[in-house]
């Protein structure tokens, strides 16, 4: 079955939206599934038939016990939640200074016109063309001008077993000057579910504005998941990332930042714990410094066991002409086995000479040192091992700016 | 302090080795067909086992298309409108220098090679110069032959030593390797040989000064080494290239077979034509250059300077077959004006214990833009394989572009690897410190920039390293004023 299935969208009759569906549609059509000669996803791609021929589901949203409740959660949040890729719409009790509308909402009032599909060009991006070619589902959060919201807003997309679904997201995030706001999503699924989850993300970062941005991925077993994430920050602006990855059996997450004014930042760190074999995941940031006094920093780690494989493919773009950058990149990892593989490719571009630009990149096994010192101290090998691990990946989780959602999705991961 | 002192342009020192020879070419039409491939293999005098490979090469080329992949922007190179055989017309076949064409000489001694003064001098370098394409002096070979060293242009290996070469040649690049190698692989017209016996060393450094002449010619280098057990040999190769305002392809194979407890030292000086201050003209430089380390306990290690070409193709890979075996790889690279390098290297660990270092300096001045490209790949089976990289790139101005693309696949666990890069300009403080002792500002780049680079100029033999530092000096000249 194609990926591009000829189903009724609610929206068709708006010619702004059937045209940039049809725009996005275009652009799969020209490239179709990444493969392994596509620079991009070389290390991680896979074929149209381990989807499993999903389908497009545009049957109306049908609720079951999980999605009535608001979630018991370690801190206060501001709950929305997905079900089977549908947006859940409630009475949101919003605190003043905030608009969430569902996408279709969003375009009947128009308000999403300056920002939507506005961020990235879907030719460089197959998976979002295909998520634009099906624009329906989706959020358009606004954070006015000045507002700090005090409690973060808690996405939740969950997914059943009894279809294999193809869900397209597109939320629209904007976070006007000077406001501030942090947002949690979090992908869930029954166990055995089989489904292709694809989340396009568009975020707009106003002056002096900060976002902080925790994505939880902790999808069924045999799901695909493809995300990405398209910021732009402007000056003064903070964008700050975190996700945790590594339970299905593919998942990609993609950062494509743009800083686009002096004294933007952004920040993207990231964790991966691979253990079931043939799994496959991949962090890719694409972190565009477009303007001089723009700062980046980006810190990824992760573990790797069994057949599993982990990619890092990260680049640090430098415009001509924007000086006094800074850029710094690391990815480490583990591999706990032979057969695991941990594939990276840190890339700098660098068009302007007074910069501080660095990444570095290492793998390899637990130092053995460290082994035996807890081995001596009464520790078993197995134990120490799990200590280290843990240790390993907590120098990411403590750069959280949330302590309580860092040791939430900690305890959990 | 005055915005952007230093940083002005005052390009336009001539290149110093631009100009013609003038002697008469033996040269075959231009573009590229069977007919050609087949007049160049009866120039030679070639066997049929070979012309049927290079024939094989061809029909496997024409269903490739030229990669893009590279960070480069070039003019099309129109593969028709190149000549592929061009050769120094001889009577009679020299036997000493003496019988060499005077000219030939003449245009060495300009670059600086005083082929004359090397029998004098003895026992400094063995020169296998190439002009063109066919070798026409060889020295040293005597003191060389006594240990069983062969080393002589391909084209006499292929008459002398056939087994020789028919076992190894292709055998680390195969010609359905990529779109250059294939190319070579069906046209190269000439290269150097060289066998090292078992438990022998080269007593000298093994030397080859290639030069591009005659207009429209690509030239198409061979070069093999096979290093049998426990020998070892160093091998030098430096180039040059006459002024010209058409560009002109090079599109080189370098293949290096190392057995085991052997060892092969490589180190390379590139200072072809970059063509002038606006990139008009140069030597486009495609060359794929592969050593495998077959046996146990070998060694490969590349050396490279390059300050010239238009563009610089070129990733030296070291393929660590053997258990124990190493490769190790230095590099400079600056780049000037409308300059572009996209160089690197391929660390391919395969054996165990395998170790691998890269060191890679970039300088990008001018307009110029560079990539350090690298691979680093450990396979299953590559317990306890250990590589470290180090990429640190300079900018000198600000319309200039570094890049850095390492690939790293590691799937071994007790295997460590690790990658820095850096990339950092020449601060007006280090530039004021040396100017404030009496250095011109020219000056003070060369000390910073030689400086920057020494861990890799070290690793260079005495004679080349001493030529590079001039080179390095040179290359920037006209980047700071």
């Amino acid at each position: 079955m194609s990926l591009l299935q000829n189903i009724n969208l609610w929206g068709d009759d708006i010619p702004y939206l059937s045209g940039l569906r049809e725009k996005n549609r275009i652009s799969f059509e020209k490239r179709g599934l990444p493969d392994s000669k596509t620079e991009d996803w070389r290390f991680s791609y896979f074929k149209q038939d381990d989807m499993q021929n999903p389908v497009i589901d545009n049957e109306p949203i049908k609720c079951e016990g999980h999605c009535h409740s608001n979630d018991k959660l370690p801190f206060n949040a501001l709950q929305i939640r997905y079900c089977n890729g549908k947006l859940h719409i409630e009475d949101w009790n919003l605190p003043n200074g905030v608009v969430i509308k569902s996408l279709i909402e969003a375009v009947y009032d128009g308000d999403i016109k300056s920002y939507l599909n506005k961020s990235f060009n879907p030719d460089d991006f197959p998976f979002a063309a295909l998520n634009g070619a099906y624009l329906e589902q989706g959020l358009f959060i606004l954070i006015e001008r000045g507002t700090v919201l005090s409690e973060p807003l808690y996405i939740k997309y969950h997914n059943s077993a009894d279809k294999n679904r193809l869900c397209n997201i597109r939320n629209t995030v904007v976070a006007e000057n000077g406001a501030k706001a942090t947002v949690i999503e979090h992908f869930c699924a029954e166990e055995n579910a089989v489904y292709t989850q694809n989340v396009v993300n568009e975020i707009f970062v106003g002056n002096n504005a900060e976002l902080n941005h925790y994505v939880w991925q902790n999808e069924a077993k045999s799901a695909h998941h493809i995300s990405l994430n398209s910021v732009q920050v402007k000056s003064g602006g903070n964008y700050s990332a975190f996700c945790a990855n590594g339970t299905c059996k593919f998942s990609r997450y993609e950062s494509y930042v743009r800083l686009l004014q002096s004294g933007a930042a952004a920040e993207i760190n990231g964790v991966y714990k691979l253990s079931e074999t043939e799994q496959v995941c991949d962090i890719t940031t694409n972190i565009r410094h477009l303007s001089p006094h723009t700062y980046s920093n980006q810190l990824v780690k992760g573990v790797a066991k069994v057949r599993a494989k982990g990619v890092f493919q990260g680049q640090i773009h430098i415009a001509p002409d924007a000086q006094q950058c800074e850029g710094h990149q690391l990815h480490r990892a583990l591999l706990l086995n032979d057969g695991a593989e941990i594939d990276c490719k840190p890339e700098l571009e660098v068009f302007a000479d007074d910069v501080k630009c660095s990444h570095g990149a290492s793998s390899g096994d637990l130092d053995k040192e460290q082994i035996f010192y807890m081995q001596a101290r009464g520790i078993s090998e197995d134990e120490a091992r799990k200590i280290l691990v843990d240790a390993y990946l907590n120098e990411v989780f403590a750069l959280n700016k949330n302590p309580d959602i860092s040791e939430w999705i900690k305890e959990q991961f | 302090m005055a915005e952007k002192p230093q940083i002005a342009d005052f390009s336009g020192d001539k290149y110093k080795y631009g100009f013609v020879t003038d002697i008469e070419s033996d040269a075959a039409p231009c573009g590229l067909n069977e007919d050609i491939i087949r007049l160049i293999s009866a120039k030679k005098n070639e066997p049929q086992w070979l012309l049927d490979r290079r024939l094989k090469a061809y029909r496997h080329w024409l269903t490739m298309s030229e990669p893009h992949w590279a960070k480069l922007k070039y003019d099309e190179v129109d593969f028709q409108a190149l000549r592929y055989y061009s050769a120094p017309v001889q009577k009679v076949k020299p036997k000493s220098l003496e019988e060499v064409d005077k000219n030939l000489l003449e245009t060495y001694n300009k670059l600086g090679i005083p082929l004359k003064e090397q029998e004098a001098l003895a026992g400094v370098v063995a020169v296998d110069a190439v002009f063109d394409s066919v070798s026409v002096a060889t020295t040293y070979r005597a003191k060389l032959a006594e240990q069983g060293i062969i080393f002589c242009s391909i084209s006499e290996a292929v008459q002398k030593h056939p087994d020789l070469v028919q076992k190894y040649l292709g055998s680390v690049v195969p010609y359905t390797d990529n779109f250059y190698a294939c190319l070579n692989s069906a046209v190269f017209t000439d290269g150097s040989f060289v066998y090292i016996p078992k438990g022998v060393k080269s007593p000298l450094e093994l030397s080859t000064y290639f030069r591009i002449n005659a207009k429209n010619t690509g030239q198409f280098e061979r070069t093999l080494i096979v290093a049998e057990d426990d020998s070892y040999v160093s091998y030098l190769e430096g180039c040059t290239a006459p002024q010209r305002d058409e560009n002109q392809l090079h599109a080189a194979i370098v293949e290096i077979v190392v057995m085991n407890n052997a060892e092969v030292k490589y180190s390379t000086v590139q200072n072809w034509y970059p063509g002038d201050k606006d990139g008009k003209g140069g030597v486009y430089n495609f060359v794929t250059k592969r050593a495998v380390c077959r046996g146990v306990n070998s060694k490969i290690s590349w050396t490279q300077v390059e300050t010239g070409s238009a563009v610089t193709w070129k990733y030296p890979s070291c393929v660590l077959q053997g258990d124990n075996s190493s490769g190790e790889f230095y590099s400079v690279a600056i780049t000037n004006n409308k300059q572009q390098a996209d160089t690197g290297t391929k660390m391919v660990h395969l054996g165990k214990n395998t170790r691998s270092k890269i060191i890679s300096k970039g300088i990008s001045a001018g307009f110029s833009n560079q990539t350090y490209r690298g691979l680093v790949d450990v396979a299953s089976n590559a317990d306890k394989a250990r590589n470290y990289s180090q990429c640190d790139s300079l900018l000198i101005g600000s319309t200039c572009g570094s890049h850095t693309v390492p690939y790293i696949r590691n799937r071994n666990k007790s295997a460590i690897l690790e990658h820095e890069a850096t990339t950092s300009k020449i601060s007006e403080e280090q530039l004021f410190y040396c100017m404030q002792r009496g250095l011109s500002a020219e000056e003070a780049v060369g000390l910073i920039v030689n400086g920057f680079c020494k861990e890799v100029m070290q690793k260079l033999p005495m004679e080349f390293a001493i030529e590079a530092a001039k080179l390095i000096n040179i290359s920037l000249e006209g980047s700071v004023g």
